[in-house]
């Protein structure tokens, strides 16, 4: 057997080990009621704006708390509190993508995703990101 | 009976359409006729030369053609004619001249067609310079501009299928339907265009995209060049022009993507170059395996040995060009990726689906083959030579590759992970750990071998030598990292590793190119490596050491995650309220925002904040320096506001500064009035900031009994000290009682009006505002990066060193 092979093979088995073990490190999207299952765990929700209800956001307060409430796919609402600014726009997203975890009733977050239609664009993406 | 519309100029979309089919028919026939002369070249010569000619003259045609095509759509952008679809979408009026270049680009059929305009040009070199190589390498290039040109062709097949988007469409075709268009003078209501999106409107968008096209588009001429070896079965006429254009490709590529780096850094707000997002992978994957082609194919050079994985690698390079554009531009991505190319729709997704497919069936039609002739050598290759290690290198780069592929495209594998075990995969909730925690390893094999290759020879080294010098080397390189990291405090030991690596890497070719290669003109790859070991080092310092300091320090701590409470403090906090004129600690310095502008050339509102640092013993000024972080407020179509970062550089660092938020200015100046305030003589009035004295009247300027001036002597002060004198007017006139106006102290946004005098009571009635500064704030975000002009500096030497390489290899006989 070359020596070349040998190294090859090495870092074949390497690479293989670190690309089984990678697939733990990916996350799930996940609906707020299955999120909840694990509270703490940080998973991705995909839900829409409740345009209804009241955003609060005040910066004198505190300017890395932003709270909104979220219909997931599954039509469950929740409160969500997202450390950092207001991302702009977020009223008219369609649909809001967001990595974090449950809190009790809370929906803890610190990455936004938005879809926005624009009239001027037909898809925009923006994001809000709090880390 | 139809409409006949007022106002339209139709014949530059005509005669752009007409170019767009031109350069189709011109890449097509170039294509066949590139053929009939590669196949006929052994057979008849004459006719073989023919064909040939009729190549060159159609690939010219096309070439021709595609510069139509730019400058139609260039006189549709510049003349603002709105009746056309793509000058609509992507331009304005108020557009400054330097953006509308930038319009190009925004679109998907302005960067396809961008990606063409560099094929052709780099095509029409490979023309005049492939030689005998020049028939089979240009048939594919003709090919490639084949598919290229059917993405702008825009025709319907039975009314469904639809091939490719023309950038000529007119805007009442691309909205059939909608009512204006019922009027046919439609065009006097569309005044103008929807314009640039914001975030492209900064310089770096106007030279990133042609260079970074330029980059992919180079990809194409190692690959073509590749199957025509292949094709003729002749590897030895391939080396040189492919080693030239891989050199610059790689070159061009690499300043490409750093280029998007530094657009990321300037104007985005991620707060870093790289974030590891699927656009940014999508373009370093092509230039990692590229590298790794390069390498090989040197060692195919010196050994004969590792043609096949060269091969392997330059046509993986390409395809992986248009994997990349099959990720960015379909929409693919989908909610994973920040850029905003999304849903350019069905038919483009199939559409690459198939130009992919083939180009794969083709590549690996060739290498089956030509598999069993590919020259081979069968003995082992000694472990302590160049190759040898140039090979295990380009295997790390290519698994690297992999490692992000996989992870890049989770959104394209993960509906059949669904199927397969019901779960719906999502990337890693934190992308920049997860890749950083893989990567790291093949960064620390990589500078390792960077470092230490060239001191080995191709097939036979001085194994004692080269091991004398590498551990000297390697001592002097433990000691400078453990110094580096004992000062920046960088306490991670995988991080430790690579910094000893990536200085090893440093000195290693520093004392390779002054003491052994000493040859200007050779020192090309020592100079490469040398400037990788410094992005290297670049990248671990400003993103380990990476600091936000712009800690809030006030309001509710939010818990996150299972870490300390000051890791989670420190993460949730990281936006800090500036009241207007009321210092706040960020960081090691004092910073103030002045107050906000605006003109009216530009569209954006900037935001002046001041920042200082004291010496804490003696309170002397050390730095200050002022930056005015900008932002589009409510722009066009969206409500709040789009920032863009303002950064100072120092040579070993960066302060880095955004606005995050902004109050409504509808809210602002509310309940900001006036309140009334009987004084006496010495009284003090309690602002909210300070106070101020009534001292004493001053009656001035008496003409006659009925008209008297009479001055308040008023000192403000805050809790300081002594700010400033107000003096404050008030007369009578024939028995009116007059005041003369309101005096300002701006320091303090004070407002003082002299209303009324009360004699008998020895006082006087003042009228005082003092805005509140707390009505006037901005929230943003403060970052530093140490040490990332060793980033910059480190590319700018890669670069040099691929471009001297091929100096090189240019000026040299093979």
């Amino acid at each position: 057997m070359k020596s070349t092979h040998i190294i090859i093979l090495v870092l074949v088995a390497a690479a293989v080990c670190v690309i089984v073990s990678m697939f733990g490190d990916f996350s799930t999207y996940e609906t707020f009621a299955s999120a909840a299952k694990e509270p703490g765990k940080q998973y991705h929700v995909i839900g829409f704006l409740e345009k209804t209800k009241q955003m609060e956001y005040d910066p004198i307060k505190d300017p890395n708390r932003f709270t909104f409430f979220v219909k997931d796919k599954a039509g469950n609402e929740s409160k969500v509190v997202f450390s950092g600014s207001k991302p702009t726009d977020i009223e008219k997203s369609e649909q809001i993508v967001m990595t974090g975890y449950m809190d009790g009733n809370e929906f803890k977050c610190k990455k936004i995703q938005m879809k926005c239609p624009s009239k001027y664009k037909k898809d925009q993406v923006v994001e809000g990101k709090a880390g | 009976m139809e409409t006949q519309f007022i106002g339209e100029h139709l014949w530059p979309g005509q005669l752009g359409h007409f170019f767009v089919i031109c350069a189709f028919v011109g890449a097509l026939l170039s294509a066949f006729s590139y053929w009939r002369a590669a196949v006929t070249e052994n057979v008849e010569l004459t006719t073989s030369n023919s064909w040939l000619r009729l190549g060159r003259g159609s690939f010219i045609f096309h070439t021709v053609s595609i510069i139509g095509i730019f400058s139609m759509l260039y006189y549709i952008i510049t003349h603002h004619l709105f009746e056309y679809n793509y000058a609509f979408q992507h331009s304005s009026k108020a557009l400054p001249m330097k953006y509308l270049l930038s319009c190009f680009w925004e679109g998907q059929e302005g960067s396809f067609m961008l990606w063409a305009f560099w094929h052709s040009i780099l095509g029409m070199i490979v023309m005049f310079t492939a030689r005998n190589l020049e028939s089979r390498t240009m048939t594919v290039i003709a090919l490639v501009q084949v598919a290229i040109a059917t993405m702008l062709l825009g025709f319907y097949f039975g009314g469904d299928v639809k091939v490719g988007t023309t950038p000529f469409i007119l805007l009442r075709y691309s909205m059939q339907g909608a009512p204006i268009f019922q009027q046919a003078n439609y065009l006097n209501m569309i005044q103008d265009g929807n314009g640039l999106n914001i975030l492209l409107q900064n310089y770096w968008m106007v030279i990133h995209p042609p260079v970074l096209f330029l980059g992919f588009a180079s990809t194409l001429i190692p690959f073509a060049y590749t199957l025509a070896a292949l094709w003729k079965g002749d590897y030895q006429l391939w080396l040189k022009p492919t080693w030239v254009w891989s050199l610059f490709a790689g070159a061009v590529l690499g300043t490409g993507i750093m280029m998007g780096g530094a657009w990321a850094y300037e104007s985005l707000t991620f707060g870093g170059y790289w974030a590891w997002d699927p656009v940014e992978n999508a373009s370093l994957v092509p230039w990692l395996t590229l590298i790794a082609g390069l390498h090989t194919l040197i060692v195919f050079k010196a050994t004969q040995r590792s043609l096949p994985i060269t091969v392997i690698f330059f046509i993986l390079t390409y395809l992986l060009v248009w994997y990349s554009t099959f990720l960015t531009r379909t929409g693919v991505l989908g909610n994973t990726s920040v850029h905003a190319f999304t849903g350019e729709g069905k038919p483009l997704y199939w559409h690459l689906i198939i130009v992919l497919s083939v180009m794969l069936l083709a590549s690996i039609g060739f290498m089956i083959y030509r598999w069993k002739s590919l020259p081979k050598i069968k003995e082992e290759e000694p472990i302590a030579t160049r190759e040898f290690w140039m090979f295990i290198g380009a295997f790390v780069l290519l698994l690297s590759a992999i490692q992000i592929t996989i992870s890049t495209s989770i959104p394209v594998w993960s509906p059949l992970a669904k199927w397969l075990t019901g779960k719906d995969i999502a990337p890693p909730v934190d992308p920049v750990r997860h890749y950083n925690n893989i990567q790291v390893w093949v960064a620390i094999l990589i500078t390792c071998m960077t470092g230490a290759v060239l001191y080995l020879k191709f097939k036979k080294s001085d194994v004692g030598t080269a091991i004398k010098r590498l551990l000297k080397i390697a001592a002097v390189a433990i000691i400078i990292s453990s110094a580096i990291a004992y000062l920046q405090k960088i306490n991670t030991w995988q991080y430790d590793l690579l910094l000893f690596s990536s200085v090893f890497a440093i000195i290693a070719m520093l004392h390779y190119a002054v003491f052994i290669q000493k040859k200007l003109k050779k020192m090309g790859p020592a100079v490469a490596h040398l400037g990788f070991g410094l992005v290297m080092l670049g990248i671990l310092i400003s993103s380990y050491k990476k600091e936000v300091i712009s800690i809030n320090t006030i309001g509710a701590i939010i818990d996150f995650g299972k870490k300390s409470d000051a890791e989670n403090a420190k993460e949730s906090q990281e936006n800090v309220v500036l009241y207007k004129n009321t210092p706040a600690i960020i960081g090691n310095y004092w910073a103030t925002f002045l107050g906000d502008s605006t003109s009216a050339s530009d569209p954006r509102t900037f935001y002046k904040v001041h920042y200082e640092q004291k010496d804490s013993t003696n309170g002397k000024k050390l730095e200050s320096f002022t930056l005015y972080p900008d932002a589009f407020v409510n722009p066009k179509g969206q409500m709040g506001l789009t920032p863009n970062p303002a950064s100072q550089h120092f040579l070993t660092k960066d302060i880095f500064t955004y606005v995050t938020s902004v109050p409504d200015p509808a809210q602002k100046n509310a309940d900001n009035d006036f309140k009334v305030h009987e004084v006496m003589l010495l009284d003090t009035v309690i602002l909210s900031k300070g106070y101020l004295i009534f001292n004493s009247f001053e009656k001035a300027d008496i003409k006659d009994s009925t008209n008297i001036s009479v001055k308040a002597n008023l000192s403000v002060y805050d809790l300081k000290g002594l700010v400033g004198e107000l003096h404050p007017a008030f007369s009578i006139q024939n028995n009116t009682l007059q005041s003369e106006g309101a005096e300002k102290l701006s320091l303090m946004n004070l407002e003082v009006i002299f209303t009324n005098i009360f004699p008998q009571k020895n006082a006087i009635e003042l009228m005082i505002k003092q805005t509140d500064d707390k009505q006037d704030y901005i929230v943003m975000k403060a970052l530093l990066f140490p040490y990332i002009n060793v980033l910059w500096l480190g590319i700018v030497v890669m670069v040099l060193g691929f471009f001297l390489s091929m100096w090189n290899r240019l000026t040299k006989k093979f």
